[in-house]
């Protein structure tokens, strides 16, 4: 082994990577690979939208919260609008965060939405208006997912700004108090 | 906690986070920018816990984490849920919920009984009908999702012709009716929230699921047609409060006859499907 190589940083949480790419990947190969074996339309569209789904779930409740520290829902609060609630762990943890893990969640995020686009215009080509049907969910769950979390990422570092400078405000009158009372 | 006095002159063990989450409370409480809305808090929901600050300290230990699992959170005080506006952070006092931290079974769990408690919400006679904009706060899209699916599968199950096109007619027919329903409430000039009607019109799809099934299970049509009226009138009162609360009272009539029609149409295909 060369001793002067830096040690490669490795994935710091391999499981829930795996399950991010997992459904992902499940629900393209299905969907690509099952004309080939199943006749029925039914079983493909069941089958590939209860992945996208599950997918769905995963990447929004475990894998965006363990690999990148971002959460975001949608609340209706008591006067009945609807409000997007955005959560992330502070700067600290979020700088601490492997980085080959969010390297993964965010292109593994973006090349799915790519791929499930070239799908729709390939059954779109065809005039398959059932598989279009199909590519449709599968593209809107995760274009959610996408919209969802980029959405978050900026809203924490808005968060971070703001804090950061209003620590200093009160940070500084703190000590402008404190230096009057041992006076 | 208020500014203290005497400030210690030497220099604690606290951690930074420790140190700026005091502050933050501290600053909270004399601070003149932070608003409370002058009412009861809401009751607690059995559902999702609204981060009450900022920053949400992590469990993450210093050394990387040979497994994925996280650690459980600290037993928490459920926090008052503040009206905010769109995007920004509610600020709350004490420890906050961490729900980026919770274990992955405790996110299950919670989605899985908020599916449940809307369901008999919606469907089922409760005393929150009378206020429908409080009745489905907690929208969600997985019942709906499960419900329409179910309705599709059963009615291809039931077809001995062409099993795929009437899923795939089933299905389309369902979303597409729901968003179309949606808007048409919008244009009328009601005040509804997109995903919430979404999803209470996929909740009342339910009683017709159970009617499909019974439909399927039995193939007289006497029995169909009292199993798919009843069903339908089922969904129709279920949905009734909450359409005809969100318009001008003069077009409920133009907001509710679509629902019932679509509803109907479902019903035909019931019936109809042999």
């Amino acid at each position: 082994m060369d001793p002067n190589q830096p040690p490669v940083e490795n994935y710091a949480n391999p499981k829930t990577c795996l399950f991010h790419v997992l459904f992902k990947g499940a629900a393209l190969a299905f969907y690509i690979l099952s004309a080939l074996f199943f006749n029925s339309f039914v079983i493909i569209f069941v089958v590939t939208v209860l992945l996208a789904a599950l997918d769905f779930w995963v990447v929004k409740n475990v894998s965006g919260r363990i690999l990148v520290g971002l959460r975001w829902w949608n609340e209706i609060n008591d006067l009945g609008e609807s409000v997007w609630k955005f959560e992330s762990l502070d700067q600290e943890s979020l700088a601490r965060m492997n980085k080959k893990d969010s390297w993964l969640f965010w292109w593994t995020l973006y090349l799915a939405a790519a791929a499930w686009l070239v799908l729709g215009i390939f059954s779109l080509i065809r005039f398959q208006a059932d598989y279009l049907l199909v590519v449709g969910v599968c593209l809107s769950l995760n274009a959610a997912n996408i919209i969802g979390f980029t959405k978050c990422k900026k809203d924490a570092k808005k968060q971070f700004q703001q804090f950061a400078s209003q620590t200093i405000a009160s940070r500084f009158q703190s000590t402008v108090q404190s230096a009057f009372t041992l006076v | 906690m208020s500014h203290n006095d005497t400030i210690p002159l030497y220099q604690s063990s606290q951690s930074d986070i420790d140190e700026i989450e005091n502050m933050m409370n501290g600053g909270l409480q004399s601070g003149p920018g932070t608003v409370l809305p002058a009412r009861p808090p809401s009751p607690i929901r059995p559902s999702i816990p609204v981060s009450s600050s900022p920053f949400v300290q992590s469990n993450l230990p210093p050394l990387p984490p040979s497994s994925s699992s996280v650690p459980a959170p600290p037993s928490l005080p459920p926090a008052v849920n503040f009206g905010s506006s769109e995007g920004s952070k509610t600020i709350g006092f004490g420890s906050p919920p961490n729900t980026l931290t919770e274990p992955v079974w405790d996110t299950v769990k919670r989605d899985l009984s908020r599916i449940v408690s809307n369901l008999k919400l919606v469907v089922f006679p409760n005393p929150n009908r009378e206020d429908p904009g409080k009745a489905l706060r907690d929208w969600d899209l997985w019942g709906p999702f499960f419900f329409i699916v179910f309705l599709g599968l059963t009615l291809s199950w039931s077809a001995s012709v062409k099993k795929s096109e009437v899923f795939a007619v089933a299905f389309a027919l369902l979303a597409a009716g729901a968003v179309i329903l949606t808007l048409n409430v919008l244009l009328l000039g009601g005040h509804i929230i997109f995903f919430q009607s979404l999803s209470l019109l996929g909740y009342c799809l339910f009683p017709l699921d159970v009617g499909a099934v019974i439909c399927m299970l039995k193939d007289n049509v006497i029995l169909k047609m009292i199993v798919v009226t009843v069903t339908l009138a089922w969904s129709s009162w279920a949905a009734y409060p909450f359409m005809s609360a969100a318009v001008n009272p003069r077009r409920k009539a133009l907001a509710l006859y679509p629902v019932f029609l679509m509803y109907v149409s479902v019903g035909f295909l019931i019936i109809a499907i042999d």
